[in-house]
């Protein structure tokens, strides 16, 4: 489908997929940076892409990390 | 007898008294009806926020198999030990 104003959305897919990555860890900080925000939010699917059961994973990961001090829960 | 990995946070101090906290712990763990795996020590990381006015702290990672009576202790006694700033028990593979 081709919208009639505006960019065409690219069509986005699973990082973690193509990677073939079966589970992701709190652990592995470095890579989950890349799903949250500069204020430390979780990026929604629609930005990150992430089809919905990694996103699950990343929302679980993410958490995880934020609780023992590895991320923020919030950047001012 | 399942599988869990517990991360804790000590606040900074002294190699010698570091030890000390992760050796008594690490007893907790056998005494409690658990074998330890692996301790993986991860040395001193800056926090992510402010935890009990520190900026940073020593990561520690125990691998072990256990039963939830042994979480409970470790999660009671963690809680109450003021040397460690945070810690978190989760089931391996999870
Ligand atoms: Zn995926």
């Amino acid at each position: 489908m081709r919208r009639e104003k505006g960019r065409r959305p690219r069509k986005k897919v699973c990082s973690f997929c193509v990677d073939k990555i079966e589970s992701i860890n709190y652990k592995e900080i470095g890579r989950l940076q890349r799903y949250v925000s500069e204020r430390g939010k979780i990026l929604p699917r629609r930005i990150s892409g992430n089809c919905a059961k990694h996103q699950r994973q990343v929302t679980l990961a993410v958490k995880r990390a934020r609780s023992i001090a590895l991320l923020p829960f919030t950047t001012e | 007898m399942k599988k869990y990995e517990l991360v804790f946070i000590i606040k900074p101090m002294e190699e010698e008294a570091l030890q000390a906290v992760i050796a008594k712990f690490e007893a907790m763990v056998t005494n409690n009806g658990g074998t330890m795996e692996k301790i993986d020590r991860w040395g001193k990381r800056r926090l992510a926020y402010l935890v009990k006015d520190f900026t940073e702290g020593y990561y520690c990672i125990f691998r072990f198999t256990g039963t939830p009576a042994t979480v409970a202790e470790l999660n009671r006694v963690m809680k109450i030990t003021d040397d460690i700033l945070r810690h978190m028990i989760v089931k391996e593979d999870e």
